[in-house]
């Protein structure tokens, strides 16, 4: 029985409207994918049903790495979890920083009307994860030893909505912290300044903006249904299509499209681009930087990168130290 | 013949005992008494061997001095009243009248003087007298008490506004400890307990109807300050007669009035009652330390006058221990509650177009408030150590006045000095650390006023910040 109940909470995911990969956003995923084949280009209902549940995409290779990885990091995180530092102790450490600062005191917007309140940190909570996420995202690309972690999720030969969950453990930690940053400078910020009136607009327990990216096909980021906006809206929302393309082996695609949710961080930081209409793309890495399907591999690359990364960077340490005082 | 009446009489006995069982479990509510006198040899009328109204006498003494502590007109009639006030805290000769709990309206009680409850009592002989740390001026419990009573002597309505005291509520809460608290856990149901004092096969004293054991038990319990009904009780009806508000919960034996010695609610059973009807409501302090209570007497009762064993004693220490915990959480609460007071009183002390003196003054009562239950944590008999030593430098020896200075020290004529300043809002940081510390040291659950429980809130509403999706 208890085996049971683990193996239902490997699973919980798919039930929990917090995550992207909840049955419902899944469904609605589903949806729309279909009436943008069968709308936007013009396909019959067999062809977009045979399109949608492509078992190349489903069952390939990468796609059930994609699988064993995401039952192999629920496991892990249950280990992991209960260490992580948490939204609470951050939050707390920066509400009590703030009462040392003399400029602003605590409770100074708390007659502001509580609507307002509710509105703003909703709104604030959003952008300043979706930032957060940007920029560890960004990170993740650029420096040599973020990269080594990153691109087992980079890996993906194809995507599937599960290719979210293809990360390595060591992104798992970082996201959390990062998470636990975001939320706890939004919290302590606002509980400071507005008190006991701060509050979410939630629908079914999650941030309603975030409901909106989630029932709005979120999950068509990571297929291969290449739905594409407007160009003037692909400069404020990133698009499945833009995401596929963050994805592209292409290297004029490099470094390219990092947003989760808001694509004007990629605008105003100059990493935009527009999706590429009928343009085929291929996803993955080249083979010598990783495997898409060996789960050692993926599991113990990142850890061999790093230590040639840091082996390289003593090398030249030695060898300036060497040059400085002469030996 | 003989032996069906043998078999009704037998069954008659077991249906007596598992009523009894069932009233020890809680099941049934089982009253402080009568408790039937069991002292070998006593050949007087007695038939209840519960006494505890020397215990009632020092809460009606306690509730008494915090009304003079408020009556004080800025110094006209300092003599006359530090006269009286001692007359209450030291005095034990002379009858006295009951200035509080007095009736009001439907809510009548029936006495009106202490020698009507007991003789000869005071609250000075039973104050915890050990260092008192927590106040200026080094010096021992009974002292400060006394220094509190000759600065409210001469404050006017008890508030010595510049300096940050509202002396009804520095000596009211100080004293539920340092009497109360101090004389349960760390005389009665401490040393008291021990096999070679006060043994539970001789009476009380030469002539007494009650036991050694018998009567150290009823006194530590006359100090929780319960109504002997208490587990018929709920929270709320238990508050309600604290307030004088719930005649028909306090009337237990439907007289129209109400005993101060077996009815009333009193300081410390009204704050572990006040702290289950409110906050989280997950804790249940007033029924834990009553049912303790009850459960230890009857056990004494069960040994029917012969000397406890030592199985028996450990039995009643293991009451007084689960009494012990969940009185010092009750007073941990109250710290709590008050540090969260205080921390919004200065918000509104701040807020443009805010009535600030009516918010100083709210700020220095609960601040009052804070200080003396902070003190009265610090007299039971558990030494808090460094706990004590951090909640006083967070608390301070007074509150941060409206100068932003606060009482550093006390000269040698008992005025006060304050020579250091802090900003509002490194002492609302300071007062979060002592919620903070509260809940760490003490694991309190009520937490009401919990200046930190919105963020744990709003946290939870965030949901998990941890995990494994990326893009």
């Amino acid at each position: 029985m208890d085996n049971f109940y683990q193996i239902i909470s490997l699973l919980a995911d798919f039930t929990d409207p917090r995550k992207r990969i909840f049955v419902g956003y899944l469904f609605l995923s589903l949806f729309i994918a279909f009436l943008w084949l069968i709308l936007f280009k013009k396909t019959t209902i067999s062809i977009a049903l045979s399109k949608v549940f492509d078992p190349k995409v489903f069952f390939s290779k990468s796609a059930r790495a994609d699988y064993k990885i995401f039952i192999i990091n629920r496991i892990f995180s249950l280990f992991i979890s209960p260490l992580l530092v948490t939204q609470i102790a951050i939050a707390t450490a920066i509400y009590f920083l703030l009462h040392r600062q003399d400029f602003i005191q605590s409770g100074y917007f708390n007659d502001t009307k509580i609507g307002t309140v509710v509105f703003l940190f909703t709104v604030f909570m959003f952008i300043i994860d979706d930032l957060t996420k940007y920029l560890m995202h960004r990170w993740m690309h650029q420096f040599h030893f973020l990269w080594a972690i990153h691109k087992v999720h980079h890996s993906a030969e194809t995507l599937t909505p599960l290719t979210v969950y293809r990360v390595h453990p060591l992104e798992g930690i970082l996201y959390s912290f990062r998470g636990a940053i975001s939320q706890g400078i939004a919290i302590s910020l606002f509980v400071f300044l507005f008190g006991n009136l701060v509050d979410l607009y939630t629908i079914v327990g999650v941030n309603v903006l975030v409901f909106i990216f989630h029932i709005t096909g979120s999950n068509l980021r990571h297929s291969h249904i290449t739905i594409s906006y407007w160009p003037w809206l692909e400069r404020f929302l990133i698009s499945p299509a833009q995401h596929q393309l963050h994805h592209s082996i292409a290297e004029e695609h490099y470094d390219k499209n990092y947003g989760a949710a808001l694509a004007v961080w990629d605008w105003m930081f100059g990493s935009l681009h527009l999706s590429e209409e009928n343009k085929k793309l291929k996803f993955g890495l080249m083979q010598h930087e990783a495997s898409s399907t060996n789960l050692v591999d993926i599991y113990t690359r990142p850890f061999k990168d790093i230590a040639k990364i840091i082996t390289k960077q003593f090398g030249r340490a030695r060898k300036l130290t060497n040059w400085v005082f002469g030996n | 013949m003989l032996k069906t009446k043998l078999k009704y009489t037998t069954f008659a006995i077991a249906v007596t005992m598992m009523g009894s069982i069932a009233a020890a479990d809680g099941h049934s509510a089982m009253n402080y008494g009568p408790f039937p006198v069991t002292v070998k040899g006593y050949t007087g009328d007695a038939t209840n061997s519960v006494s505890y109204s020397g215990q009632i006498a020092r809460h009606v003494l306690h509730d008494s001095l915090k009304v003079l502590a408020g009556r004080g007109d800025g110094g006209a009639n300092s003599s006359a009243l530090k006269a009286e006030m001692l007359s209450y805290f030291s005095g034990s000769e002379k009858n006295k009248a009951i200035l509080a709990p007095g009736s009001k309206d439907e809510f009548i009680i029936k006495q009106g003087t202490l020698n009507e409850i007991s003789s000869g009592k005071n609250i000075e002989g039973k104050f915890y007298n050990g260092p008192m740390l927590a106040w200026p001026g080094s010096m021992k419990g009974r002292e400060v008490a006394l220094h509190m009573i000759d600065r409210a002597s001469t404050a006017n309505k008890g508030v010595d506004a510049e300096n940050g005291y509202n002396w009804p509520q520095l000596i009211s809460k100080f004293t539920m400890g340092a009497m109360a608290y101090s004389q349960a856990v760390d005389n009665y149901l401490d040393e008291k307990l021990d096999a070679g004092t006060k043994p539970n096969n001789k009476p009380y004293k030469d002539g007494k109807h009650y036991t050694g054991k018998e009567h150290v038990w009823d006194e530590g319990f006359g100090y929780f300050g319960a109504a002997a009904h208490t587990l018929s009780l709920t929270a709320d009806q238990a508050y309600g007669i604290a307030k004088r508000k719930d005649m028909a919960s306090a009337d237990a034996n439907g007289d129209g009035l109400v005993d101060l010695k077996s009815e009333m609610v009193f300081g410390p059973a009204y704050y572990a009652a006040a702290f289950d009807r409110s906050g989280s409501k997950s804790t249940n302090y007033l029924n834990n330390i009553m049912k303790a209570y009850v459960d230890g007497r009857m056990v004494i009762t069960s040994a029917d006058g012969a000397i406890l064993t030592d199985g028996q004693r450990q039995e009643i220490k293991n009451y007084a221990s689960v009494i012990e915990s969940n009185w010092e959480q009750v007073l941990a609460e109250a710290v709590f509650k008050y540090a969260g007071s205080a921390y919004k009183d200065i918000s509104k002390v701040q807020e443009d177009g805010a009535d600030q003196a009516k918010a100083y003054n709210a700020y220095v009562k609960h601040w009052g408030e804070l200080k003396g239950f902070s003190m009265a944590l610090q007299s039971g008999r558990n030494n808090l150590g460094e706990t004590a030593g951090t909640m006083n430098d967070l608390i301070l020896f007074g509150p941060v006045t409206l100068d932003n200075s606060y009482v550093t020290s006390v000269t040698s004529n008992g005025d006060f000095k304050r020579e250091k300043r802090m900003t509002w809002s490194d002492y609302q940081l300071n007062l979060l650390k002592v919620q903070k510390l509260m809940v760490d040291k003490f694991g309190i659950k009520a937490l009401v006023n919990n200046k930190l429980g919105d963020i744990a809130a709003l946290a939870g509403k965030l949901g998990d910040a941890s995990s494994a999706e990326t893009d």
